[in-house]
């Protein structure tokens, strides 16, 4: 029965589609202060080299690694945010830029902690440590009728996709909270804002912190999962990865960065039969998207178009509707 | 020693400045970062190889060749990745950058699929050429891509100072709808821009090829990233900023390799421009207004 649906392979795609979530709202919080920061692929490589580090040399459980991956990257995420107030649109995103390629390079150097560009191995994997202690407790997969491995990488998806949802409500929470229509006004006019009395310096700091926060946290989540991280990981292209999540999907809404993390997952897993052309397929889709649909997929009247869809539909099925205006 | 560290600074800052040129041209016009220049920086280099090692034609043929196809791809890049943005409602200022980069992925994974990931030699007997001048040894090449450079930088302001076209690309690049108000013909000059940056690209390409002798799909990439450092240190759209930033680039990489760690090379570009944004943020050259880094 569910032994025989579960594929790890697929788990493991789940997995990742959950971890780029978490990244595409990492760069969604930023954006929706009208800041575009193109170092998070930065962050997210000093959580996952806090945690990794940490885990691996200190033997710390990996809950905690995993929160001072998040904790560190937030303390880069202050000391990078507030110089970075004097800057903005495509000036901001080549600060943070260098401030990306700076991190990676120091990774490539910094030898005797690092291992340099052979990367990080043997780090603990979130899967196989629970695992051990489900085992301590004398549970057995077998209950289920799961093999080990697909007990592994089942959990691993239920820890994510808990996050995942945690995170999501906490996220819409707080854009119909103060401090997301604080953002929303300093996207649309900062000056405005300003007269309105809104503390630019502090909310724009806050929404690059968040940012960072979460790449943080995203990373140290994906050295768990991975088990393996290496300086190229975190390089130009994931950022450029990132940043697409958002602006495919679409950058208005959280959904946008949803949708865009798992579309542009699953696409080169799908494409992988043309796998020889799948990154020029994937440039050809960014230069026509811009063209033709530059605000992303989903955008604030598709939603609603959504909206009205369903509640028709549902009125339909009550039994009032249409009837009721003729 | 010092004194051929200081040629070689000189030689690869030029081969900088050149690219930097590029961006700087594009960005002053049209506002907008081109982070495809680096692709088609490659495609140059790549263009270079073929004709002098594969075909064995010689150098002149390989540069008309190279700045041939920059300027087809220029003028691809204007029609399929820039005009269809330009004045549209409600397209965030973000669109043409992240087009540009669609543009980048599409040439890398294009020449990374047609010429394979590991390096080209660039084989040709001209590189070989060197002069004893006292203890110090200097390439004919590292003479040949500074007189290029220099002769390129004296033309083009020459050009933008001077010439009807170069003043209208100024006109277009300071206001736009005033200057297409005043008779310029905005679209032409728009797509000449794009086109002469491309070629630049395409120059600085064969260059590269000569004088490092090797050639590789991913150059593109640090190559852009490396003039994006040199126009934010030079001032954005400043031409005489993006010279003087890529020579200083250059020089200091030189010196980094040659007397610290090379390992940090690559950092030294990012380091400065997260300086200079924040000290600084109209760049060098750059003339302090309020707007400046907004």
């Amino acid at each position: 029965m569910l032994g025989d649906i579960i594929n790890p392979y697929h788990l493991q795609i789940v997995s990742f589609i959950l971890i780029n979530i978490i990244l595409g709202i990492s760069i969604y919080i930023t954006l929706s202060s009208g800041q575009l920061s193109l170092g998070n692929a930065g962050f997210m490589g000093i959580g996952a080299y806090t945690s990794a580090l940490l885990t691996i040399n200190f033997d710390l459980p990996i809950f905690l690694g995993i929160i001072l991956g998040a904790v560190v990257a937030g303390v880069f995420g202050i000391l990078i945010g507030i110089p970075a107030l004097r800057l903005s649109g495509v000036y901001l995103a080549i600060a943070t830029l260098g401030f990306g390629e700076v991190i990676r390079v120091i990774f490539v150097n910094w030898d005797s902690i690092t291992q340099g560009s052979i990367g990080l191995s043997g780090i603990p994997h979130l899967g196989r440590e629970l695992f051990k202690t489900f085992k301590l407790t004398g549970f057995d997969p077998d209950m289920l009728g799961l093999k080990n491995n697909q007990f592994i990488y089942l959990l691993v998806v239920l820890i994510l996709l808990l996050v995942n949802i945690l995170l999501v409500w906490f996220f819409i929470r707080q854009n119909k909270s103060r401090v997301g229509r604080a953002f929303a006004a300093i996207k649309m006019d900062e000056k405005a804002a300003e007269s309105m009395g809104i503390n630019i310096t502090y909310y724009k700091v806050l929404s690059f912190t968040q940012g960072a926060i979460l790449a943080g946290f995203a990373g140290a989540l994906y050295a768990h999962v991975m088990a393996y991280i290496s300086p190229a990981d975190f390089a130009y292209h994931r950022a450029i990865d990132i940043l697409i999540f958002s602006i495919f999907g679409g950058s208005e809404l959280i959904w946008g960065a949803i949708f865009g993390a798992t579309f542009m997952t699953i696409l080169p897993e799908a494409l992988r039969f043309i796998s020889d052309y799948r990154y020029m397929i994937y440039g050809v889709i960014l230069i026509a998207m811009m063209a033709f649909r530059p605000q992303g997929i989903i955008d604030v009247s598709l939603l609603k178009w959504f909206k009205r869809k369903l509640k028709l539909k549902r009125r339909g099925s009550l039994g009032i509707g249409t009837k009721k205006y003729n | 020693m010092l004194l051929e560290q200081i040629i070689n600074g000189i030689t690869l800052g030029s081969i900088y400045a050149i690219v930097a040129l590029g961006f700087t041209l594009v960005f002053g016009v049209l506002g907008i970062i081109n982070m495809a220049h680096g692709e088609i920086f490659m495609i140059g280099a790549f263009i270079g190889v073929l004709i002098t090692s594969v075909l064995g034609l010689p150098l002149w043929i390989a540069f008309i060749a190279a700045i041939g196809v920059t300027v087809i791809l220029g003028y691809m890049l204007e029609r399929i990745a820039l005009r269809p943005l330009r004045g549209k409602q409600g397209v965030s200022h973000l669109a043409p950058l992240i087009s540009t980069i669609g543009v980048s992925i599409l040439l890398e994974n294009l020449s990374h699929h047609i010429f394979g990931a590991g390096n080209h030699p660039f084989r040709h007997s001209f590189a070989q050429i060197q002069f004893q001048i006292g203890s110090i040894t200097v390439y004919l090449v590292q003479i040949l891509i500074f007189v290029i450079s220099i002769t390129l930088m004296v033309v083009l302001s020459y050009w933008l100072s001077k010439t009807k076209a170069g003043k209208a690309l100024r006109a277009t690049a300071e206001n736009l709808e005033t200057a297409s108000l005043l008779g310029v013909n905005t679209k032409r000059t728009i797509t000449t821009t794009v086109i002469l940056a491309s070629a630049l690209g395409g120059i600085a390409g064969i260059l590269v090829g000569m004088a490092f002798n090797s050639v590789n799909p991913q150059m593109g990439l640090s190559m852009g990233l490396k003039g994006l450092a040199i126009i934010i240190l030079g001032g954005m759209g400043n031409v005489k900023g993006a010279m003087a930033g890529g020579l200083l680039l250059g020089l200091a990489e030189t010196m980094i390799v040659a007397y610290g760690d090379s390992g940090y090379r690559d950092a030294v570009a990012f380091i400065t421009i997260i300086f200079i944004l924040l000290l600084r943020p109209q760049g060098i050259f750059g003339k302090n207004t309020a707007e400046a880094g907004r």
